[in-house]
Parts: structure tokens; C-alpha cells; sequence
């Protein structure tokens, strides 16, 4: 790590800051360490609202508990379950997930590509579109019952609309000379699709992913609340029910820390993915 | 083989109502022949060449390419894009051998000369990098790679060099006069520049704008090898001189 003098402090010519990785990392934790300070501080007795919020050092030990305590007979379900109820929701979240990008990516393609598909495709996924996840709920339970498929089903149609969307996107931008460049050294209309309209549009289905990632989390979370009986979501809505808002602290925090672990991994893909772009970037 | 002719070939954009790009233009290139169409901006230079690649189709008259109409690009006819119009996920030599590779062309027969055609244009050093981090004019010597590999019968080049500086833009012209003494292919080289014109090519076709028409072909005798040492020879400076009042006549 390389020290830094006021008097040596790197700026890049452009004026924007540059800031080594260690510090980063600290400006990174300076508003969630005072937030939650100032909560710990605003809390008598370990409760904030009249005892409906807990302190942070109460959700801390709840989630100790949950995480590393004994699972007995099955008596508290808030007692070495945590890691089995992350894995619930984190293998519902990757089957659905990969499910949107399987058909999200392929038809967003096909809908790019050609006009005439897109004319009879495009405009019924926009008119299902304003649907939200939540909608589907019922209709998920009907079909699927208290299955985990339906929580599946739930996640697929929440990250399959972005995806859908910015391969589309990405599909229609691809410069011309790059198709027309592959065309006259010999590719079949469906290599140009593979080995130029698909890398050249990485950069927006990526985009798409990210997003269609972040819903996915929001699926997981509602479907399971109401149809399934296991998860991050169901143990959520089971420990509010039950008053433990201990728990739900604990549990939002962990939904949080998996979507943003999952989303960093993304990142970290698509990062190595797009070497090439990182070079043509001003950001580089 | 590398004959291109084009007979009539009119260009309307925009309906029948629309501009007139081009108008009854009649070219004839013989094998082995390399033209220069010099020209303005929007004299429709650019969409002559996209026609004959096979990128954009005619509204009247006939293109043809060995006897054949020319009806979809084709690695028979290389074309050398104004801003290289590389892959820039793929590497210098994945650029280079993406034709050959996707015409399912042995790798054994592509490979060795690949590797010579990139020592030709003084890649070989590159061979790894991303088209990122080449300067303008080496990514424009894989745009010429890419293109010889296929052996086309015709190479098409729409301004390769007219977004390079001064400098490279005289080296990539040393290059090109090199490279086609070896090849001998037939070109057809779009430009506005008056002294590449004359520098590179056994024929000057001088083209004006709206409708777009051919006024001039000007054949140039300079003498062969040619380098651009010529530039300053004064049969170099008559044609030039010849080609400034044709042009100047014409506006």
C-alpha cells in the first residue's frame, strides 16, 4: 500500500479523485458504522418505537443465536437455522435466475434482430410487463401450490423482464460495420449472432443481469412470505407474526448482505468478461 | 478474375422522390487494376463501394463481380472499413483469422499465412493485443490483414486512412504500395485526398456530388514500384495540377 502525502496526492489530470483500495473501503464503512450508532444510541432498554424496533446489539445477538445456536429438538425455529434458510432462498433465487437469463437472453436477441419477431413478441411482453411480481401471486399458488417451484416461477418473471429488455437493447445497438465487417469475411447469418451480436451486446445484458438480479431477491422474498414455508422470506414474516423483531432485523440485514454479494459476483464476471471494454473506457 | 463492373447503377434514397445519390455511373476495373474514386464529401463514393461489397443494393443498373451479380458481401471481396471496423473483443490475431475461421477454412492452411501477412504489415509484436491498445494506424494494418487472409480477389477500401495523422497516413501508404506490389489484387480505393489518389492508384475517377456522377478517369503512368518518394516528382505534380482544375472546373 503506498503512503500518501498531501503533497504527492495523485489526481488524474482530469481532476477526479483518486483513492487507494484500503481507503475506499473505510469512506465505504463511515455512514453504516454512524447509522447504526445512532440507532444503538436512540434505543432505552434495547427498543426504539415503544419497543417495536430492537437495538442493533439485540438483532446481533438474535441472529448469533439463529446462526450458531443449537437446534435442539426443533423447539425454537430461531436457533441454528440460518445457514439452511439462506441456502433455501440463495438456490431459489439461482434456479429462477438462470431460468430469465435462458429465455431472456435468447428472445431478446431473436426480438433485436428481427423486426418482424419483434412486431408479433415485443409488444405482449410490454403489455405484461406493468404486472407486478406480486400480482402474480395468486396465480403462481393456484397453478404451482405451496410448491417450490412457484417461488421459482416468481423469480423467472421478475428478472426475466430486464433482461429481456436490455439484450433487446443491447441487440439494436451493435454497430453496422462490425455485422457488415463479418458478413463480408464469410459468417453465416447465425455466426453473425453468435461471435458479433452477442459479444457486442455483453455490455447490455449485463446490465439487464444486474437489475434481473435485484428483483430476484425482491421474488424470492415475497413468494416466499406467501408461498412456500421455508427461507429467508418465510422466516421474515414468521418471526414478525411471532414478535420477534429481532429476527426480522436480523433477516433484512442478511437479505441484504446475499444481494449484495450475489450482485458483486456479477460484477466480478463481468468484469473479466469485458476486459476488452474496460480498455476503451474513460474510467479505465 | 477481380473484375468489377458497374453499368448504370443509379442510387435513390428515400422513395422514388427521395436524393439522388447516384447517377448512371459506368466503371469498368480490370483484374489486377487498382482505382482511386476521388471525390467531395457526399459524392456518394462511399455508397458506390458499399454497393459493389454488397452492402447496400442499386436502384438502377448492374453491379458485377467476375461476371457474377453481385447480390451479399462475399470474403472474395475484402473490404477495408474507414475506422478499421475491428472486433474489439477479439484479439490481433483472432481479428485476423476470423474469416478463415468462420469460412471453416483447415487451420493448417490459414495459419502460416496469417502469421506472414501480419509480418507483412508489422504486427507480429501484437499478436496478443486487443484493438484498444493499438494506435489508429496499426489497427488499421489488422483491418488490412484481416482482409488479404481471405485472399480476395478485390480489395474495397472506403478512406482507410483518412482518419490517421499526416505521419502514419504516409506510412500506411509506403505499406499499402508495398503490400498490393505483392498481391497485385484488384482495388477499388475511395478517397478525397488528391495526392493519395494519384500516389496508390493506375486510375483516377474523379466524382461529383448530387447527384453523384463520374467526370473524369484520369489514368496515371507514374512508373511502377512506386513509393512516396513520388509525391514530389514533377509527373506527379502535372497530375495533380490536372486533377485540382478538373475539380475545381467542376464546382
Amino acid at each position: 500500500m503506498t503512503t500518501l502525502t498531501s503533497a504527492a496526492r495523485p489526481r488524474r489530470l482530469t481532476g477526479r479523485l483518486v483513492v487507494p483500495k484500503a481507503g475506499a473501503i473505510v469512506l465505504a464503512l463511515i455512514l453504516p458504522i454512524a447509522l447504526v450508532a445512532l440507532w444503538q444510541a436512540s434505543g432505552t432498554n434495547g427498543a426504539l418505537f415503544g419497543g417495536a424496533l430492537p437495538t442493533p446489539d439485540r438483532a446481533w445477538n438474535a441472529w448469533v443465536t439463529w446462526a450458531f445456536g443449537p437446534k435442539g429438538m426443533g423447539l425454537n425455529p430461531y436457533s441454528g437455522t440460518w445457514a439452511e434458510s439462506v441456502v433455501f432462498s440463495a438456490i431459489r433465487v439461482a434456479k429462477g435466475f438462470a431460468l430469465a437469463i435462458v429465455i431472456g437472453v435468447p428472445l431478446g436477441i431473436a426480438i433485436g434482430w428481427w423486426k418482424l419477431f419483434a412486431m408479433v413478441v415485443d409488444p405482449t411482453i410490454q403489455w405484461l410487463r406493468p404486472v407486478p411480481i406480486t400480482a402474480w401471486l395468486p396465480i403462481s399458488i393456484a397453478i404451482f401450490g405451496i410448491s417450490d417451484f412457484g417461488s421459482v416461477f416468481l423469480i423467472t418473471i421478475g428478472a426475466f423482464y430486464p433482461i429481456v429488455i436490455n439484450t433487446t437493447h443491447g441487440t439494436r445497438d451493435v454497430e453496422k460495420n462490425w455485422i457488415r465487417a463479418a458478413l463480408m469475411m464469410g459468417s453465416s447469418p447465425f455466426t453473425v449472432l453468435r461471435r458479433v451480436v452477442l459479444p457486442a451486446a455483453l455490455p447490455s445484458i449485463f446490465t439487464g443481469l444486474r437489475i434481473g438480479l435485484g428483483i430476484a431477491w425482491t421474488a424470492v422474498i415475497v413468494s416466499e412470505m406467501v408461498a412456500v414455508k421455508s427461507g429467508l422470506g418465510y422466516v421474515l414474516w414468521d418471526a414478525y407474526y411471532v414478535g420477534r423483531m429481532d429476527i426480522v432485523i436480523a433477516d433484512m440485514v442478511s437479505i441484504g448482505l446475499l444481494g449484495y454479494l450475489s450482485d458483486f459476483l456479477i460484477v466480478r464476471v463481468e468484469h473479466w468478461v469485458l476486459r476488452w471494454r474496460r480498455l476503451q473506457s474513460f474510467n479505465a | 478474375m477481380g473484375t468489377v463492373s458497374m453499368t448504370g447503377v443509379s442510387k435513390v434514397f428515400g422513395g422514388p422522390q427521395g436524393v439522388r445519390a447516384l447517377d448512371n455511373v459506368d466503371v469498368h476495373l480490370a483484374e489486377g487494376e487498382f482505382m482511386a474514386l476521388l471525390g467531395p464529401s457526399g459524392c456518394g463514393k462511399s455508397t458506390l463501394l458499399n454497393m459493389v461489397a454488397g452492402f447496400e443494393g442499386l436502384t438502377e443498373g448492374a453491379i458485377s463481380f467476375d461476371g457474377k451479380s453481385v447480390v451479399k458481401p462475399g470474403p472474395d471481396r475484402g473490404v477495408v472499413f474507414q475506422e478499421a471496423a475491428l472486433l474489439p473483443w477479439l484479439n490481433v490475431w483472432q481479428n485476423v483469422i476470423f474469416g478463415p475461421q468462420v469460412q471453416g477454412v483447415p487451420r493448417s492452411d490459414y495459419e502460416p499465412r496469417a502469421k506472414e501477412i501480419l509480418r507483412v504489415v508489422g504486427l507480429e509484436a501484437f499478436h496478443d493485443a486487443l484493438p484498444a491498445q493499438l494506435s489508429g494506424g496499426m489497427r488499421q494494418r489488422v483491418g488490412i490483414a484481416r482482409a488479404l487472409v481471405m485472399q480476395p480477389r478485390a480489395l474495397l477500401m472506403d478512406e482507410p486512412f483518412g482518419a490517421l495523422d499526416a505521419q502514419t497516413r504516409l506510412s500506411m501508404q509506403q505499406l499499402l504500395l508495398d503490400v498490393w506490389q505483392t498481391f497485385k489484387t484488384t482495388v477499388l480505393f475511395v478517397t478525397h485526398d488528391i495526392d493519395e489518389a494519384i500516389l496508390l492508384a493506375d486510375r483516377v475517377c474523379i466524382m461529383t456530388a448530387r447527384p453523384g456522377r463520374i467526370t473524369r478517369d484520369i489514368p496515371i503512368t507514374l512508373p511502377r514500384p512506386r513509393s512516396i518518394d513520388h509525391l514530389l516528382t514533377p509527373d506527379f505534380v502535372q497530375f495533380k495540377a490536372e486533377i485540382m482544375a478538373e475539380m475545381r472546373g467542376a464546382h
